[in-house]
């Protein structure tokens, strides 16, 4: 009975979708993360059990072999593809509220910049650690972060750069966002930052990888 | 007996046919190889291993080796004459800088004209017989601007953001004059009829005193990347006040007139049949069209293929590995220099890629097998699983930045006549290989490694009128690859092996 679950577990990891995806190669013609999870949820297990004991895990084990540097960019997409195959069957469980998520997250690529591959990765990994993701996409000023942080006030932002020249802005941004709102958290990310940047402006997490994102966020909920 | 001898230049890959007894010097000079002694043969700077055939060597030539103590493999380019079919590796210099000296059409004309090109790291200019069309003269220097920042990127940083647009106005001018003056000198103080200056749009803002705060962020878009004109004065040059001094336009964003002189050198714009144009270096500049229509575009690759960001990379000079290939079972490194490995240069990680996806040992999702995550080629020498990611970002980002241009034409791969490579890098690449690993997915037959194509270019351009230059600019359209959609799956497609 369990075996459904890891099988998602697997499929997930492996970024296999559905039933037609040609990728990965060598499970062509099996069964994805759509069908499974439909017939996790019609075999009886709760939308809650499908979403942390599969989904969440095989997303984790990515996350993993990402940071190990054992899986790569393309990997880590395809399985984001495969969970969000899943999440169209778990979602409106989250409306109807049987579905908890462990909080929101506003991400952001920073104004001046349209580099939102890494964004949209760590955006996946968040989602797919549980939690609900609000998406501003690329060129994100503090107006937009702020009119977001007004219809979630308890979410976390998390921005990113990828240039030099537009990874400064992130400090203003930092700034205005501890004024309005103090007790808001800011990670930042993205390849020129690094520990020290965060600290000089004021932001409160940085990590290199999205594994660190989710195991930071993972610590707060346990904390709270 | 033959009168006429090749002389093959690796890693070049260039073929020169000579007259018996041309001396070493003058088939080298229009390389870029400088004679930093002035040809006397005491400090060794124009040295050059011979891997196949020989030129001449005498006694005198064996005793100046012996004490520079090079061993005998070496010949010091100012004491060589050609005496047969030789090969010879020039790679070996630090200030390898690539000049030009492909032969092209021109209409003769009066006087003298001199092509510049200036690169972010290197800057490269020739005088140019209008008459002939002979290249008289060479001069070749790093930007001095690179002490503040080795990318466009930084040197935009510290232009906007620490208010050092004025130095590096200042700095770059000052070189530009100095190198114009030595020419001219070492020509005997000819008057140039007009000079054409080539460069990336950060170049072109800073040579030209341009604002460079819309090249820092999102739309990177310039209102002054227009051509600019110049008397020698405003240049503290100190030559005839006739000569006419331009900046050649840029093409869009980051796509400068490098690129330009670049299309004009491949003839893309007259031709019926699409071709390729792209640049390796950081910026990797692509462009993709026939006579009806171009695009261009810039693909931000970084400078993995410059041997940066890889752990054990560096530049193509003495102790980098610059080849890989593979017999039987065994792996064979080619260092330049023949000396103990330091380090990988480029081509040196393309080939060692392409071997190692051969072997299995690097799985097509980039993987290294096994625990270690490290794959040996020396005993000093490693490659890292992070060395194989940022090759995957750079070969994907190229690859894909063809693939889309060349889509959003509606050409297949088939209807490439061919890919023209330009820059440094582009000259020592293994086509195989590339091919191999997926960064230029043209058949090898079809990629012609042009070296400095915007040098080429600016040279062609001495002998035009701007007709030409106005119909490129009149056919081109530059692309923002950042506000395409799909962008994401097709880098993610070619970062695969
Ligand atoms: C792909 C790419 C592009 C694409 C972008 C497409 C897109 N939609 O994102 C295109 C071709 C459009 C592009 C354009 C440009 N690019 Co670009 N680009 C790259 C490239 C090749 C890869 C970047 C990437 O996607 N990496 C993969 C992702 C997954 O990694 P990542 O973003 O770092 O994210 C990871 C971590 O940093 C972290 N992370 C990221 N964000 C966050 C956030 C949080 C909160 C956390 C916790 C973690 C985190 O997690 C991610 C996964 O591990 C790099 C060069 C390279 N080799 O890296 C240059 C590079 C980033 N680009 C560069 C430049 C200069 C540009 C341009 C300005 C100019 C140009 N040459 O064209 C333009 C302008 C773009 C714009 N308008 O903003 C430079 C920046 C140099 C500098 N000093 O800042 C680079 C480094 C290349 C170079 N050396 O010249 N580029």
């Amino acid at each position: 009975m369990v075996d459904i679950l890891e099988k998602l577990t697997i499929v997930v990891k492996r970024g296999k979708a559905d039933k037609n995806s040609p990728y990965p190669p060598d499970l062509k013609g099996q069964d994805g993360a759509d069908e499974l999870t439909a017939e996790a949820l019609k075999m009886g297990f709760t939308p809650d059990e499908v979403l942390q004991k599969a989904l969440v895990k095989g997303m984790h084990l990515i996350g993993e072999d990402f940071s190990a540097g054992r899986a790569f960019v393309p990997e880590m997409l395809m399985a984001a593809k495969a969970m969000k195959a899943a999440m169209k069957h778990i979602e409106p469980f989250f409306k109807s509220g049987s579905v908890k998520q462990k909080g929101t997250v506003i991400m952001g690529t920073v104004q001046g910049d349209l580099h939102d591959i890494g964004k949209n990765l760590v955006a996946m990994m968040i989602e797919g650690a549980g939690w609900k993701v609000v998406d501003l996409g690329s060129d994100t000023s503090f107006e937009k972060f702020l009119a977001a942080l007004e219809e979630y006030p308890d979410a976390i932002v998390g921005m990113s750069a990828l240039l030099t020249t537009t990874m400064v802005n992130m400090k203003g941004i930092t700034e205005k966002i501890k004024e309005v709102s103090p007790k808001t958290i800011v990670m930042v990310g993205g390849a020129p930052l690094s520990q020290d940047f965060c600290t000089q402006i004021g932001a409160d997490f940085y990590s290199p990888d999205p594994q660190g994102a989710t195991e930071y966020l993972d610590a707060l909920v346990k904390s709270a | 007996m033959k009168d006429h001898f090749t002389v093959h230049l690796e890693p070049l890959g260039k073929k020169v046919e000579v007259p018996e007894g041309t001396p070493l010097k003058d088939v080298l000079f229009s390389y870029g190889v400088e004679f930093p002694c002035g040809g006397k043969g005491i400090c060794g700077g124009c040295r050059v291993k011979v891997l196949k055939g020989d030129v001449s060597f005498d006694e005198r030539h064996r005793s100046l080796l012996e004490k520079l103590n090079l061993d005998f493999s070496w010949r010091l380019a100012c004491q060589s004459y050609v005496t047969g079919d030789v090969t010879l590796e020039i790679g070996q210099f630090d200030t390898f800088i690539l000049a030009d000296s492909s032969p092209f059409l021109f209409k003769p004309q009066e006087g003298y004209g001199i092509a510049f090109d200036l690169g972010t790291t290197t800057m490269v200019t020739q005088l140019v017989n209008l008459k002939t069309g002979k290249v008289i003269g060479v001069e070749t220097a790093v930007n001095p601007q690179a002490q503040h920042g080795a990318d466009v990127i930084s040197r935009i940083e510290y232009a906007v953001l620490q208010d050092g647009q004025a130095t590096l106005t200042r700095l770059v001018r000052e070189k530009f004059a100095t190198m114009i003056h030595r020419l001219i000198r070492k020509a005997g103080g000819i008057a140039p009829e007009k000079i054409v200056v080539v460069g990336n749009t950060v170049m072109h803002h800073l040579f030209c005193g341009r604002d460079l705060t819309p090249m820092a962020s999102y739309p990177f878009e310039t209102p002054e990347g227009g051509a600019c004109h110049f008397t020698p004065e405003e240049l503290g040059l100190k030559t005839d006040d006739h000569t006419d001094i331009e900046f050649l336009p840029v093409l869009g964003s980051f796509v400068g007139s490098d690129i330009l002189a670049g299309i004009l050198a491949t003839g893309m714009a007259e031709s019926k049949d699409p071709l390729i144009l792209v640049d390796l270096g950081t910026n990797g500049e692509i462009v993709v069209g026939n006579r009806d229509r171009i695009l261009c575009a810039s693909t931000a690759a970084g400078p993995a293929f410059e041997g940066t960001n890889i752990h054990m990379g560096m530049r193509a000079t003495t102790g980098a590995i610059s080849s890989v290939t593979r017999s039987e079972e065994a792996i064979r490194v080619h260092i330049i220099g023949n000396e103990k490995a330091r380090g990988i240069c480029g081509s040196g990680l393309i080939d060692a890629i392409a071997v190692f996806l051969e072997t299995g040992k690097i799985d097509i999702g980039g993987r290294i097998k096994g625990e270690s995550g490290r794959i040996d080629l020396t005993p000093e020498v490693f490659l890292t699983q992070k060395d194989i990611r940022e090759l995957q970002l750079a070969k994907g980002a190229v690859a894909s930045g063809i693939q889309i241009l060349r889509e959003t034409l509606g050409f297949a791969p088939e209807d490439i006549r061919n890919v023209y490579v330009s820059g440094a890098f582009g000259s020592f690449i293994n086509l195989e290989n590339t091919r191999r690993i997926g960064l230029l997915k043209y058949p090898a037959d079809k990629i012609i490694k042009m070296g400095n194509t915007a040098l080429l270019g600016a040279k062609m351009s001495l002998f035009e009128n701007g007709d030409k230059i106005r119909d490129i600019l009149q056919k081109t359209i530059h692309l923002s690859l950042e506000t395409n959609p799909d962008f994401q799956d097709i880098f993610a497609e070619n970062m695969i092996f």
